[in-house]
């Protein structure tokens, strides 16, 4: 039977979680949303307070927490600021292919010493010629005796810039396509590894996201995760795992949208009443409502699925467009209840939409998404 | 005979504080004059006693609490309560200070007595006490009813006016102090130190804030609504429009942008009303606009009204709040 | 040292305040009952005196109904507190803070305790009667109000401030005392979350409830302001004359000032 109602544990970790939102990050959202400063300070708190490592289990320092308690988490962090929330989950994205593909060994030599102390970790992927076509990446890793040489450039990287780990991802053989792929673990602090600078971006401007070159740079073979040819699995079975809260950050900046229309429609008069006694305002109001709850609930939907052991490929594939959709909706929606008042840069709501414009794109643009959902939908069909 | 109320007073520099003025006066609405009875504690609580005769009380009773040895209330609370037992009170009345609220608990345990602190109404219906009191930081008001033999109440500073009557002739006696429990012979009051002077509270924590908007015209002018509120003891907040002026820094905005406060008075001078100038003021408790323009929006959020010239109405009103108290 | 701080759950801040059906109560319906204000002061000030002198255990302690006691229970474990005490009370029981302190006294005297910390009011009914009256019924100085609060360790002494109307006391006193804090050294702490997940297995020991009288205060109304309906205009021929008036209404029927 579904249990729709929290324990008193999840409850209690959700409240850790908001409280930090609106006390530490929210105050500071607008200030480094307008200066796109990185602050590092807020990160180092949420490191403190168990908010970063997440998905790392506790025997590594971790928060050890499954992937219902981190979409609570992820949601309640949004709602303060999503490009900070994009920041301090970029661990759970970096170090995800090593509690996947890594050796009993190797996680302990990683993930111990890392998750030990306040350090951040970035997920090189994505390169300058092609994000969903991941099976495509050129970053070559030629084998020379007991070690790798890494070349190539990766973009587009969270927290690139700050990172002292990266999870990179190469190709040995690049007439093999996705089977060639390996994944290595590679410390900043490697001959040739050099990370660009900021991107200047249209929202999560709290976050940072860069470049990351190699060259020539020498990677011993014991810390390949995986097989050669297993790179593109723990970078697809990562996403698996990563797409989720992706949809519950989504919710977050969706209800902090829907929150923040409704109080304004109370106080805002026109015609001589609140416009939230004018039915167009209270439709959408009403519609927001709706993209909220349903969000919320498919992405717990696809966190259920997963904690449960399901593969939850397809639930989190909907849930993450599902709530990216829903979130770009809601915050434009509130811009349009603050009439000329949601357009100016003062008020929170138009960072609501510049934000949630990235959960459309990033962890599997939504068309990728799309082609998911309808593959695993046709073959039930076929 | 009716049961008598006793009225537990403060002495500060040498004189009845006015709290307890207003205890008194209300003891007096509750209870028939004669059977109020004032009682002091502490260094000059002899001279002060004199000092109920202001308000009509005719009948008090002193200690030096123990000589040389401070009036803290848990310390009296032994001798409160043996005074009350003494001349068969059913209530008694203390200003609702550090002290008084100090003294409350205190006596309710030794007096076997039900209380309420922060009381702004009483009544006394059918045998019983009603009190009103704020709750919740004053977003809500809850009405008790006390139906106890003994009642002690500590009323809300200044929620009660200090009454005007006829000032009787005092007869004062001194009542024998009641040792509290022998751990209290170590506790030891080193120093008091006055309250600075100038500096007012905190806008955000603030029980009264004066702010000034546009209207002022002048960051000069400006100087009537800290006097103003000086008068008051007051903090000083502004709109927009001053912050954005540079009359007057940031710190000051009241606002959507600015800070949002919800003091007990909350005077605004020159300030249209702006809604993003309500959204952080309108849960004040009693709002007053002083504004010339008699459809600005602030007269329909305000309790008080004033339309008219700020640079009349303010400093008139900075000298009326300095006559009546004091400088 | 031993301190026990008590703990009492009150709605959060955050709360829309609804008035029950009866009238005479907060409708704590759908509310959210935390660890807040003052208490949370008070703990933090109990766990930085435990810091600072070795040795120290912290034991809170809480009287009130099931979930929500128990819940700022694990919230104090959870901050620190080596112990917690639960005296279950059924809800829509007394609400009269006398019979609290009355009860809290009766489960104090039976634990070891060199300092005894509370908020020095509560967030919902804002009485601030527990302090003195838990000192009144320990038998041990109490006092309100308080800041600053340190051992002297040299001289096995408690000091502290105070504010008052008149400026600020300074005090020393020897333990055991009573202390109603109106500010920690530090803004309280935030649990972390392992310590969060670890409080929810913490015992939490029971105590039953003893010491109170049958409350004779009951609550008879709870009101919210009522929404604005536009000022009251002050008639004037001269400005003095305004002021006049709006003086005397501010005195009498707003008493916002003497
Ligand atoms: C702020 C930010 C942070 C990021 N952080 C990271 C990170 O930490 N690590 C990392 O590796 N990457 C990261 N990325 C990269 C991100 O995952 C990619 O941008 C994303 O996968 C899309 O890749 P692309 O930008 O190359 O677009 P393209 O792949 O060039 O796609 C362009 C458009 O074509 C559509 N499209 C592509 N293929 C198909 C198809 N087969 N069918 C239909 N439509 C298709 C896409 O949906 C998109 O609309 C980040 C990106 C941003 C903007
Ligand atoms: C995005 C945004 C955010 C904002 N955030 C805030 C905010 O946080 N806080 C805030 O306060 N404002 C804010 N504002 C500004 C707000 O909209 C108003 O512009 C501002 O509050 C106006 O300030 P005011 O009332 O002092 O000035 P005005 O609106 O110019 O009003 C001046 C008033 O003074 C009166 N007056 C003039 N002369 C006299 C006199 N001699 N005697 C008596 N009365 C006189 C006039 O009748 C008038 O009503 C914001 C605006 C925007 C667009």
């Amino acid at each position: 039977m579904p249990e729709f109602s929290l324990t008193p544990d999840q409850e209690s970790l959700r409240d850790l979680a908001r409280k930090f939102a609106r006390t530490e990050m929210a105050p500071h959202a607008a200030e480094c949303d307008r200066t796109a400063r990185f602050p590092e300070e807020i990160y180092r708190k949420a490191y403190d307070l168990g908010l970063m490592n997440l998905n790392v289990p506790t025997e590594f320092g971790g928060s050890g927490l499954g992937l219902f308690e981190q979409c609570l988490i992820v949601e309640e962090l949004a709602y303060g600021c999503a490009g900070m929330t994009t920041s301090i989950i970029a661990n759970c994205l970096a170090l995800e292919p090593i509690l996947l593909g890594g050796s009993p060994e190797q996680r302990r030599r990683f993930l111990t010493p890392f998750c030990a102390s306040y350090q951040l970790a970035s997920f090189a992927l994505t390169e300058p010629s092609g994000g969903s076509d991941a099976g495509a990446i050129r970053t070559r890793a030629r084998r020379d005796g007991d070690a790798y040489v890494l070349e190539g450039e990766k973009c587009f990287i969270t927290n690139a810039p700050h990172a002292s780990l990266y999870t990179v991802f190469a190709t040995v053989d690049p007439e093999r396509k996705h089977k060639g792929i390996a994944a290595f673990v590679v410390p900043r602090s490697a001959k040739g590894v050099s990370p660009g600078k900021d991107e200047e971006k249209m929202g999560h401007r709290a976050s940072s996201t860069g470049t990351v070159r190699f060259e020539g740079v020498r990677v011993p073979a014991e810390d390949r995760l995986g097989e050669e040819g297993d790179g593109f699995s723990i970078a697809m079975r990562t996403l698996d795992q990563t797409r989720t809260p992706i949809g519950a950050l989504a919710t977050g900046i969706a209800q902090a949208a829907l929150d923040l229309a409704a109080a304004y429609s109370l106080k805002r008069e026109t015609f001589g009443k609140p416009i939230s006694e004018h039915q167009a305002i209270q439709i959408k109001l009403a519609n927001m409502a709706q993209a909220v709850h349903a969000a919320r609930l498919l992405t717990w939907h696809a966190a259920w699925t997963i904690d449960h052991g399901g593969k939850g490929t397809l639930e989190s594939s909907i849930a993450k467009c599902f709530a990216s959709d829903a979130a770009l909706d809601v915050a434009d929606e509130a811009i349009q209840t603050f009439g000329g008042y949601g357009y100016m840069k003062e008020y929170p709501v138009e960072k609501l939409l510049r934000d949630a414009k990235l959960t459309q794109i990033y962890e599997g643009a939504n068309e990728i998404q799309r082609t998911v959902i309808a593959r695993e939908l046709l073959r039930a069909y076929q | 005979m009716s049961r008598r109320t006793l009225v537990v007073g403060e002495v500060r520099q040498g004189h009845l504080a006015d709290v307890s003025l207003e205890a008194a006066g209300r003891a007096i609405e509750l209870t028939e004059p004669t059977a109020v009875v004032g009682f002091v504690a502490g260094s000059g609580a002899e001279a002060a006693a004199g000092e109920f005769a202001r308000v009509g009380i005719a009948d008090v009773r002193w200690t030096d609490a123990g000589s040389g040895s401070d009036a803290s209330a848990g310390r009296i609370a032994p001798t409160v309560a043996a005074l009350a037992r003494e001349i068969e009170a059913d209530l008694v009345i203390v200003g609702g200070t550090t002290f008084g609220r100090d003294l409350a608990g205190a006596l309710a345990i030794r007096w076997d007595a039900v209380s309420a602190t922060g009381v702004t109404d009483v009544r006394r219906e059918a045998g019983a006490i009603h009190v009103r009191r704020p709750v919740f930081g004053g977003r809500a008001t809850e009405t008790r009813r006390l139906a106890g033999p003994r009642v002690v109440l500590a009323l809300r500073p200044h929620a009660f006016a200090v009454p005007s009557v006829t000032p009787t002739t005092v007869r004062t006696s001194g009542f024998a102090f009641v040792e509290p429990a022998p751990s209290w012979r170590e506790a030891k009051l080193l120093a008091l130190e006055p309250a600075a002077a100038g500096g007012g509270p905190a806008l955000a924590d603030a029980s009264i804030v004066v702010s000034g908007g546009r209207g002022v015209r002048a960051p000069e002018n400006f100087r009537l609504v800290e006097e103003l509120a000086a008068s008051l003891g007051a903090a000083v907040g502004a709109s927009r429009a001053v912050t954005d002026a540079g009359w007057r820094p940031g710190t000051f905005q009241v606002g959507q942008t600015g800070k949002a406060v919800s003091p007990q008075l909350y005077i605004a001078v020159g300030i249209s009303g702006a809604i993003q100038h309500l959204v952080g003021m309108v849960s004040s408790r009693v709002i007053v606009a002083i504004n010339s323009d008699p459809s600005a929006p602030i007269f329909r959020v305000a309790d008080y009204g004033i339309v008219g010239d700020l640079f009349q109405i303010v400093p008139a009103l900075t000298a009326e709040i300095r006559r009546v108290r004091g400088p | 040292m031993e301190i026990v701080v008590c703990v009492k759950p009150v709605p959060e801040a955050e709360t829309r305040l609804r008035v029950a059906a009866d009238g005479a109560r907060l409708d704590a319906e759908g509310v959210k009952f935390v660890l807040a204000g003052y208490d949370e002061s008070a703990v933090e000030q109990a766990l930085l005196l435990k810091e600072a002198v070795a040795g120290s255990t912290v034991h809170a302690i809480a009287l009130g109904p099931a979930p929500r006691t128990e819940e700022v229970l694990r919230a104090a474990v959870a901050l620190g507190c080596d112990k917690a005490s639960w005296i279950e009370v059924p809800s829509g029981g007394s609400d009269d803070p006398l019979d609290a302190a009355r009860i809290l006294a009766a489960a104090i005297r039976g634990l070891p305790h060199d300092l005894v910390l509370c908020g020095k009011q509560a967030g919902d009914d804002e009485s601030g009667l527990v302090a003195g009256a838990l000192a009144e019924a320990l038998g041990v100085p109490g006092f309100g109000y308080v800041v600053d609060l340190r051992w002297d360790a040299a001289r096995s002494r408690f000091t502290f401030h105070r504010a008052v109307e008149s400026g600020q006391e300074s005090w020393e006193c020897p333990g055991p005392i009573v202390i109603g804090l109106q500010q920690a050294w530090n803004d309280p702490r935030t649990a972390k979350l392992p310590a969060i997940l670890k409080s929810r297995k913490a015992t939490i020991t029971k105590i039953a409830a003893s010491g109170a009288a049958a409350s004779v205060a009951t609550p008879e109304k709870f009101e919210l302001p009522a929404p604005r309906t536009g000022a009251k205009m002050i008639e004037y021929r001269t400005p003095q004359e305004a002021a006049e008036k709006l003086v005397r209404i501010l005195r009498e029927d707003a008493k916002v000032f003497p």
